[in-house]
Formats: structure tokens, C-alpha cells, sequence
């Protein structure tokens, strides 16, 4: 591996420093952290058991990592046994052309907000095999309307105000939509409603898996993951094998984790999806695709994944259960957002774009950026460790990856 | 497998000066040390006292940056791609006489932070000893930013130069050097076995002898990140503050929710750098307080910069404010 980092950290650098003159993102992370300090500290006030919670997710989390072997496979033997099909995808390609087999071309796809979409550029690679591919979460269908890409991982249009919101709807339906918030809505709700019904797959990922039930569980609060993973007759979830956990019980621990510190209380929508949808009600026949989706299918993604669960330091990352707490506490991200980023956003994005998302060339601007500052550490339920993290890979971009110039115990 | 990566020069050039001259700017030893003209402390002694040139270095930093930022206009990245070197060259000024353009009234005042800082301790009833010019730097930023192969072999010098003073105590003043003897050499080099102290602890282990500091106002700590997040040091400066009678306010983020004054970016991303500093500024000025107190060399710098012009609210060490009492 070579490459002239300067070229990458100038571009870079130009972009960080025009994000931080933009009104827009300023306004909307301003607001957007208040807000998150504000209901996270509500919530656990109302669920005081939380950090409690988290510490256990923690340890659940930890064993599931180092179990992941055997977990993928109890999680594999489920989805079939429940009449699903499930696929390992080792890499990046090999994900992609499994989902794109299953699909065919021409088709109607349907998507919900999925980071591992993101790493896998599953979107435009779907498109470039002629299907007509929309993301149904309202801020992701912003950005593929607009060609831009997610500025946070839970609210990925964070830096598009009303008005420009308002200026691409106007373009693209081909009306004036005035930047009011309630219509902006309301037309995207119309035009995705028949995409629903229309689409001959749905695709979304899961929060976490459960191995001994094959029980994929999505928080949402939009309803769109709803839809689209009903209305087809399709689903397919591709999902990351660090999410699997052993038992239904546990995922339940890790999703109210999960969503606490995602600053919901409660989300409006938690789905528990395990096979296709089924009826027995005529003479006790068996018949899928009641409803429902005929076909479900899970492809669970490794792409790196296993290098770092098998990193005595790294293994930790695979911890993130993405509720973004940390970007809210990340004081570059409060003047740039997601332009400290690559796919992945933030000091634990630095981390996760070295293994699974363009390697450390990618990620040396962003573990430059880093401030080493460690408060993302308070707030993270994991308690992930970025700073470490990034100082290690720091290391290894200087230095090279042979282990032993890294931190020992035994030197004094 | 070894990566080849060409990082932005300036890094190389840190590495360079620490690692050759035991100084991140290559500061000359009797540069770093003068301060201690009017003290003679020891060589040798109990507690070593150790400014690792960080509070020395401070505004010649800021007026590196200040050159490279000004260089910068274009918004090319250009700091980045030419590297602190190569820009003062094409300015057609030499790095010596940068560091010359460094204002007499800023040395000065750094310098002092360490003169203040000994005196301090002294007449708390500390004997201290202090390497003077050979005084090295600990090599925190090798370690900041990823040269550990260098800091394995620099550090080993820096050891030996600890162990001359024949010190069982090393006192830092900048929580840098305190976290990286504390955290990272017992890891990275062999034979590191001198007790690690901040001024902070010392102080506050003795704060029934400090002084009332005359102060009208109130203050509000801006908590550095090492100290508090790192070290566990924040308790400690409230207490030291209700000891001299001065008023504290805090922040909306303080303690271990203390916000980062964008330091550590100063050198890469000075404009990210500097945005950071203002909004920092800007939460500690929202308590009214009169004086904002951090006790970090690079919080010191930052937070300074970040002050506008004409700003009410004035910025200072721990040590400079606690010697207001000694000073009387
Ligand atoms: S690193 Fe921690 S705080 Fe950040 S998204 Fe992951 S789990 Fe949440």
C-alpha cells in the first residue's frame, strides 16, 4: 500500500474548513445538539436503569464479538429453518452481487437507511444494473435527490434546511413545493406510497440479529421500514455480521440501548422481522406470502469485520451500536458534521473507514482530525475507546502495521 | 507489510526537531531555560521539576500557525502541502527569523508561567532540582501523532536525562507531559520508573499554605482535556480555588464533559483549530466570569487566541493566577 497523502488531506482540508463557514450546518448541528443533550438527559431521567442497561449490552456485546463465529452460523441455520434464505457475503462485491442476483434488473427497489448501504454503495449499484432503486427514509431520499451524501448517520440530511429542501422537491416533482415543512413532507409521503406497492423488493438492514430466533430488530421512528419491508413482495435485509447477538432476550437489551442513546425514550416503530410472512388459516395449509413479503432473504456482510474482531484493540469498534451520541459530543463534528468523514463519520468513523470502508489511506485525514479529546469516551453506552483507537492507527500509517512498535505491557 | 504514506510535512518536521534537538520547534536549550537564571535551582535532587519546554514553546506555535494560516488565504491546503519549512522559505523569510518576530511581551509571559510556577512550589515547600539546558521535551507529540518507533528510541534519552537529577519525583506543569510519562512510557520504554506528578496534585496537596488571591470576580475553569479525562485531575482545582477565596462558575461542559479548545487540530487544521477555540470561548464566557483559568500550556495558547478583541473576560494559567497571591 502507497499513496500521496497530501493530495488526499488538501482536498480534504478545503472541505473541512468550507463546512465550518456554512450558516446551515452551523444552525443545524447548533440546534441539533441542543436538542440531543436536552432529550438524552430527559430520558434518563425517565429510564433510569439505562446506564445500567448499557453496561450490560457492553459485556453481551463483547462476547457476541468474540463468539462471532458460531453466532453466525446459529444465525444463518435460523433464517433458513424459519424459511428464509440467508448468504455470507466475505466482501464488499460479493455482497453486492448476491443482492443484485436475487433482484434481477428492472425492478422496483425500495430501501431503508442502512450505514452498511453506505459502505457497500448499494444504491448506485443496484441503479447501474437498471433497477429504480429509492431510499424511503425522508432524509436519504433528500440526499439521492440532491447527490449528496449522509452528513450524520441518524439524521442524514442534518445540514439541508427547509429551503433548499423545498428548491429540490420544486425541481424534481416538477411543482413549486413551498419550504414548508408539513408539505415537504406530505409530497414526499404521496410519491413514495406508490413506490411501496409497486416495488418488487424491499431492502433494509437490522439493528441487531438474534441468533437463536433469526429475529431481525429495526428501530425507526418514520414508518418507512414499515412499509417497505411489508409492502413487497420481496425483503431482503443486509446486515453486518457484528450485529448478532445470542438470544431474542439480548436484542431486545442492545435495540432499548440502542434507541436510548439515539435520544428517543421510545421510538414510534420497532419491527421484529424472522421469515416471510405466512397464514394457516385455510385447512391449516402453510402458505407464504399472506400479506407480506413471499421471499425473505438475509445477506450478512463481513467486509472487514472479522480482521478487526480478531484485533485484540480493535474488536471494540464492532461494539458501535450507531446511535450517533458521540457526534453530538465530537467537537469537530459541531463545526463540520459529516465532512469529517468518509462513509463512516466521526473519530469512531475514522476507525471503521480504515477496516471496512477504503482503509487507512481513506481514514488518515479523518484520524488526523481527530482531537484525541476523548469526550465522544464519555458518552459512547460502549465505552468505546476511539482515542486509543486512532492513536494506534496513527502508528501504523507512520510506521507500518508490525505489531511490535505497538503499546506493550512488559517494556519497564 | 509496510505503509508508505507521505504525510503532510509539517508533521515530519515536529518529529525531526524532537527527535534532533529534543524540542518540537528545535528551540535552543538555553532559549527554553532562561527562566531559570534567577532560581539556580539544582541539577540534582528529589523532585524534579519539568516544564519540557511546552510553555517555552507556546507562542512561537501560535506564530507558526499565524504564518502558515496567513500563507493559507487561497484555502488551498497550502500549510498542509508545503509544510511550515518549505512556506517560510518561499516567503522568503527564514524559520530564525520567525521565531525572532515572536513579540518580546509573549515570550516573556510563557517563560514566566514556569518561573511562577517553581516559586510557587518553593515556597509551598517543595526543593526542587531542574535540567536547564539539558533539560529534553518529553516527546508528547511523537506519541500524539504516531511516530511511537521514535518516541521508543527518543524517549530512552529523554529517561536518561530524567535519571541524572537522580529525582524519585517528576513534577510536570503541561498534563501532555504528565499523561504521556504516566500512560505511555511504562509501554513504550524500558527503565521508566520516576513517580509522576502534576503541578496541580503538588499544589493541591499543600493548598492550606497557598495565599489569598485577591480577585473581585469569579472565574470559570476550563477543564483540560488530560487533566480531567485522561488523569482524573478536576475536583483537585475547585478545591485549590475555594483555597486561595476565589468564586468559581462552571461552564455548561466541564469536569469530564469538558469541551476540547481545538489545540490538538493547531498544527493540521488551524482554521477547525481556531472555530473551536471561539465556541469553547464562547461556552465559558456565557458564565460571566471575569477570568477563564485552565492549566494547560496548548488551553492556555488557544483559549487566548480565541478571545476576541476587546473581550472583557481574560484568560490565564492556574499558575499565574495563584501567584497574583504570591505576588503581593
Ligand atoms: S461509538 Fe458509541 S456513541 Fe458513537 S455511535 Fe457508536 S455506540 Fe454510539
Amino acid at each position: 500500500m502507497s499513496g500521496d497523502l497530501q493530495k488526499e488531506f488538501g482536498d480534504y482540508t478545503k472541505n473541512l474548513n468550507r463546512a465550518s463557514k456554512d450558516t446551515n450546518i452551523e444552525t443545524a448541528i447548533s440546534r441539533a445538539v441542543k436538542a440531543y443533550r436536552a432529550t438524552v438527559s430527559d430520558a434518563m431521567e425517565r429510564y433510569p436503569h439505562t446506564p445500567d442497561l448499557a453496561a450490560e449490552v457492553r459485556q453481551i456485546k463483547t462476547d457476541s464479538i468474540a463468539n462471532n463465529d458460531a453466532l453466525l452460523q446459529q444465525a444463518m441455520e435460523s433464517v433458513e429453518r424459519n424459511k428464509g434464505k440467508a448468504f455470507y457475503a466475505r466482501d464488499k462485491q460479493q455482497a453486492l452481487e448476491i443482492v443484485a442476483e436475487i433482484i434481477g434488473k428492472e425492478k422496483i427497489v425500495v430501501k431503508g437507511k442502512s450505514m452498511l448501504g453506505e459502505e457497500l454503495h448499494l444504491r448506485e449499484y443496484l441503479e447501474e444494473k437498471g433497477n429504480e432503486v429509492w431510499e424511503s427514509d425522508l432524509g436519504e431520499f433528500i440526499l439521492q435527490l440532491k447527490h449528496d451524501r449522509p452528513m450524520h448517520i441518524l439524521s442524514p440530511a442534518i445540514h439541508v434546511p427547509r429551503e433548499q429542501v423545498a428548491e429540490i422537491f420544486s425541481k424534481f416533482f416538477g411543482r413549486e413545493v413551498p419550504p414548508d415543512i408539513a408539505q415537504e413532507v406530505a409530497i414526499v409521503k404521496d410519491f413514495l406510497r406508490d413506490k411501496y406497492f409497486k416495488a418488487h423488493v424491499g431492502i433494509s438492514s437490522a439493528n441487531v440479529v438474534a441468533a437463536d430466533t433469526g429475529a431481525m430488530v429495526i428501530i425507526e421512528n418514520e414508518g418507512n421500514i414499515r412499509l417497505s419491508t411489508a409492502a413487497p413482495p420481496v425483503h431482503i435485509v443486509v446486515v453486518g455480521i457484528e450485529k448478532i447477538v445470542p438470544t431474542f432476550q439480548e436484542s431486545m437489551k442492545v435495540a432499548e440501548v440502542t434507541w436510548r442513546y439515539a435520544q428517543y425514550g421510545v421510538p414510534s416503530y420497532v419491527s421484529m422481522i424472522s421469515g416471510p410472512s405466512k397464514t394457516g388459516d385455510i385447512e391449516k395449509v402453510t402458505t407464504y406470502g399472506a400479506h407480506g413479503p413471499r421471499e425473505f432473504y438475509v445477506v450478512f456482510v463481513d467486509n472487514g469485520r472479522t480482521t478487526m474482531a480478531q484485533d485484540e484493540l480493535f474488536s471494540q469498534a464492532l461494539h458501535c451500536l450507531r446511535c450517533g451520541g458521540c457526534m453530538y459530543e465530537c467537537p469537530v463534528f459541531q463545526v463540520t458534521a459529516g465532512n469529517f468523514g468518509h462513509t463512516y463519520l466521526g473519530g469512531i468513523g475514522s476507525v471503521w473507514t480504515a477496516f471496512v470502508a477504503g482503509g487507512l489511506e481513506k481514514a488518515a485525514p479523518l484520524l488526523y482530525t481527530c482531537l484525541r479529546c476523548g469526550r465522544c469516551v464519555e458518552r459512547c453506552p460502549m465505552q468505546i475507546d476511539v482515542p486509543a483507537m486512532v492513536g494506534e492507527l496513527r502508528n501504523r500509517i507512520v510506521n507500518g502495521e508490525e505489531k511490535e512498535i505497538g503499546l506493550d505491557s512488559q517494556a519497564s | 507489510m509496510a505503509v508508505e504514506m507521505k504525510l503532510p510535512p509539517v508533521l515530519d518536521i515536529i518529529r525531526g526537531n524532537i527527535v534532533k534537538h529534543g524540542n518540537p520547534l528545535a528551540l535552543k536549550g538555553a532559549e527554553v531555560a532562561s527562566w531559570a537564571k534567577r532560581l539556580s535551582l539544582p541539577a540534582q535532587g528529589e523532585i524534579l521539576f519539568y516544564t519540557g519546554g511546552e510553555y517555552q514553546l507556546v507562542p512561537f506555535i501560535d506564530s507558526l500557525v499565524k504564518t502558515m494560516t496567513h500563507m493559507d488565504q487561497g484555502g488551498k491546503g497550502f500549510s498542509l502541502m508545503m509544510g511550515v519549512r518549505n512556506i517560510l522559505d518561499k516567503a522568503g523569510i527564514n524559520a530564525e527569523k520567525i521565531y525572532a518576530s515572536v513579540l518580546a511581551k509573549d515570550k516573556e509571559r510563557f517563560n514566566n508561567v514556569c518561573y511562577k510556577a517553581a516559586v510557587i512550589l518553593q515556597e509551598l515547600g517543595y526543593d526542587l532540582c531542574y535540567g536547564g539546558e539539558q533539560e529534553l521535551y518529553s516527546g508528547a507529540l511523537l506519541y500524539e501523532l504516531g511516530y511511537w518507533q521514535d518516541l521508543r528510541e527518543y524517549g530512552q534519552k529523554v529517561v536518561q536525562s530524567l535519571k541524572q537529577s537522580g529525582a524519585k519525583t517528576i513534577v510536570c506543569l503541561s498534563p501532555h507531559a504528565a499523561e504521556v510519562f504516566k500512560l505511555v512510557y511504562p509501554k513504550l520504554v524500558k527503565g521508566f520508573q520516576i513517580e509522576v506528578r502534576t503541578f496541580v496534585e503538588m499544589v493541591w496537596e499543600k493548598r492550606d499554605k497557598l495565599p489569598a488571591v485577591k480577585f473581585d470576580d469569579s472565574v470559570v475553569i476550563h477543564d483540560s482535556c488530560r487533566l480531567a479525562r485522561e488523569l482524573g485531575i478536576d475536583q483537585e482545582l475547585r478545591d485549590i480555588m475555594e483555597s486561595v477565596g476565589a468564586a468559581v462558575r462552571e461552564p455548561m461542559r466541564s469536569r469530564k464533559w469538558t469541551t476540547c479548545c481545538g489545540g490538538p487540530g493547531k498544527l493540521l487544521f488551524p482554521e477547525i483549530s481556531h472555530k473551536i477555540a471561539d465556541r469553547r470561548i464562547g461556552e465559558l464566557e456565557e458564565t460571566g466570569a471575569g477570568v477563564i483559568l485552565t492549566s494547560c500550556p496548548y488551553c492556555l495558547a488557544a483559549l487566548q487566541g480565541g478571545t476576541k478583541e476587546g473581550s472583557e473576560t481574560g484568560v490565564e494559567d492556574l499558575i499565574e493566577f495563584l501567584y497574583r497571591g504570591f505576588a503581593v
